[in-house]
């Protein structure tokens, strides 16, 4: 990691997005003192989470599902829930809040993945948290288990009013749950914003893809206004720069025939892909240093 | 502190683990001990024999049998520390108590306090077999004085060897790793030590040294004074501890 530095607002979902290798996980656990940084630090509401008196009531991690396979989920929370000081009563009220209700006597080692995921969330919760910081949590989640956990995720946000910082490397993954982005890609920071933002460049990025017998003569009516124009064969063309609102208005002034007309906008996905596309990488980073700023609140 | 403590035999107590471990070391300690009364004063073939019921020599040696079954309270401590790590709650473990040498504390302290009634559940095994097999081979030893005395020394070596597992599971962290590498030294390491005359003197400054000065020295080689074996003990410990302790403060958890 290498000077990377960020802040995460209250009262919103927060993605930290990068590709495999980026360095996500490395910074999530220099910020909660499991590594060491040799320079730079995080700190939640001011204070580094080693200095925090209750740590767990202030922040809640899940970083991976680690249980040991022979304890029951309950009493796997209830562990924790003596370690901090708080009434064993708090393992099932998490129990119930992550849909775990009735799966609180059996063995943890016959969780399902996504069962596994929501015991891990459930011990990020035992201190009811204002700060949330969770590593790949749609992992290995089906597709029912990550509707319900991007629900979850917004409730606990929106509605709570808590710091929510959730990484992935799948922007799709997320897309639909963040309101703002931190792209990292090998080690470093490559853009920071809301997701609006984020859009909002994305759009000027998307193309338009038009079928029209008079595919060169459309293309001579769309010359100028900083468009780029591919004609990649006779009856298709590529516009870059312009929409399809535009492009509908001039192919009817000139009384061009059109049989398709599409925005390409591979969007988000797309401008994700362009920004850290070249910093994948599996080998571990070398230690650097990070300057992260944790969430605030 | 103490809810750290208690969080620790929430862990230790939510699995059968203990069970397992407490059993090995009664039937151990047991089986030894109606091994050792069964064939107390018959002549060994080629070698030196056990000594007769009723000497001070056997109640000594079958009152420090018990000592043997330390290897599943080390291996207690062991498994005690390593699950952390093979099982990676580490992680939520430093996340609810970053200050990690407090963890490593708790953990030292609540398996010395969970060793002193496994200590004594093994010491009573030991004890009923004794009475009841010698008993009925004549001559039940009594539980005074030098017996008690061998007992106390014992039970002094199982709490202690839970603890030295506790630190020997914070160096070592793989448990597999941690637990054959402590089965080789005890059964091939001191061993070997003790038999080759050259660097047997070495033998009394090693844990099973201080184990034989507190309880039998049948057989031994030279050893140290009863007092300062359970000072040497007591100092492996608190070494294991202690390294353990600093270590797990430093390295990174991934």
């Amino acid at each position: 990691m290498d000077d990377l530095s960020f802040t995460v607002e209250p009262g919103s979902v927060t993605g930290f997005l990068g590709p495999n290798g980026a360095g996500k996980t490395t910074t999530l656990r220099m910020a909660l003192g499991l590594l060491v940084a040799d320079r730079g630090g995080a700190t939640f509401n001011g204070r580094s989470y080693r200095d925090l008196t209750e740590p767990t009531r202030t922040v809640g991690a899940v970083l991976e599902t680690a249980f040991h396979p022979a304890r029951s989920g309950r009493n796997h929370l209830r562990v924790y829930c003596r370690a901090a000081g708080f009434p064993i009563s708090r393992a099932d009220e998490v129990l119930h809040q992550v849909g775990l209700g009735d799966a609180g006597d059996r063995r943890a080692g016959g969780y399902s993945l996504g069962m596994r995921q929501r015991l891990a969330l459930a011990t990020a919760l035992l201190g009811d948290p204002a700060v949330l910081v969770l590593d790949e949590p749609a992992n290995g989640l089906d597709p029912e288990g990550i509707q319900w956990l991007r629900g979850f995720l917004r409730h606990l946000a929106h509605v709570e009013g808590r710091t929510v910082l959730v990484s992935s490397h799948l922007l799709a993954e997320v897309e639909q749950t963040v309101d703002r982005v931190v792209i990292v890609g090998a080690g470093r920071l490559v853009r920071e914003g809301s997701i609006a933002e984020l859009r909002a460049g994305a759009e000027g990025a998307g193309s338009v893809v038009v079928r029209s017998p008079e595919a060169a003569r459309l293309a001579q009516h769309l010359q100028g206004d900083g468009r780029r124009i591919d004609l990649e064969d006779p009856t298709r063309l590529t516009v870059t720069g312009a929409t399809t609102d535009q492009v509908g208005a001039a192919a009817f002034a000139a009384g061009v025939e059109l049989h398709e007309l599409a925005s390409h906008s591979s969007g988000l996905e797309q401008i994700y892909f362009q920004l850290t596309s070249g910093t994948e990488q599996y080998a571990a980073a070398p230690a650097g240093s990070a300057t992260t700023q944790g969430g605030t609140r | 502190m103490s809810a750290l403590v208690r969080s620790e035999w929430t862990k230790l107590f939510t699995t059968k683990t203990w069970l397992g471990l407490l059993l090995g070391a009664c039937l151990l300690a047991g089986g030894f001990a109606a091994l050792f009364t069964g064939l107390a004063g018959q002549d060994g073939e080629g070698g030196p024999g056990l000594p007769e019921i009723g000497s001070a020599q056997y109640e000594e040696l079958v009152f420090s049998v018990a000592a043997n079954a330390s290897v599943f309270l080390l291996i207690l401590g062991i498994i005690g520390m390593t699950q952390e790590y093979r099982h990676r709650t580490a992680t939520p473990t430093f996340l609810t108590t970053p200050r990690r040498g407090r963890v490593i504390t708790a953990k030292v302290l609540a398996y010395a306090l969970v060793a002193v009634p496994m200590a004594l559940v093994v010491l009573a095994v030991t004890v009923v077999v004794v009475l009841v097999y010698a008993g009925a081979r004549g001559d039940a030893p009594s539980l005074a004085g030098d017996n008690l005395q061998t007992l106390a020394a014992s039970g002094l070596v199982l709490v202690v060897f839970t603890v030295i597992g506790v630190g020997v599971g914070a160096l070592v962290r793989n448990q597999v790793g941690a637990i054959v590498g402590a089965l080789v030294y005890l059964n091939v390491i001191e061993p070997i030590v003790a038999s080759i005359g050259a660097i047997s003197g070495a033998y009394k400054w090693l844990p099973g040294g201080a184990v034989q000065a507190i309880t039998s020295d049948f057989e031994a080689p030279d050893l140290l004074e009863p007092w300062q074996g359970a000072v040497l003990l007591l100092a492996y410990g608190l070494v294991a501890a202690l390294v353990g302790t600093w270590l797990a403060a430093r390295r990174d958890v991934v």
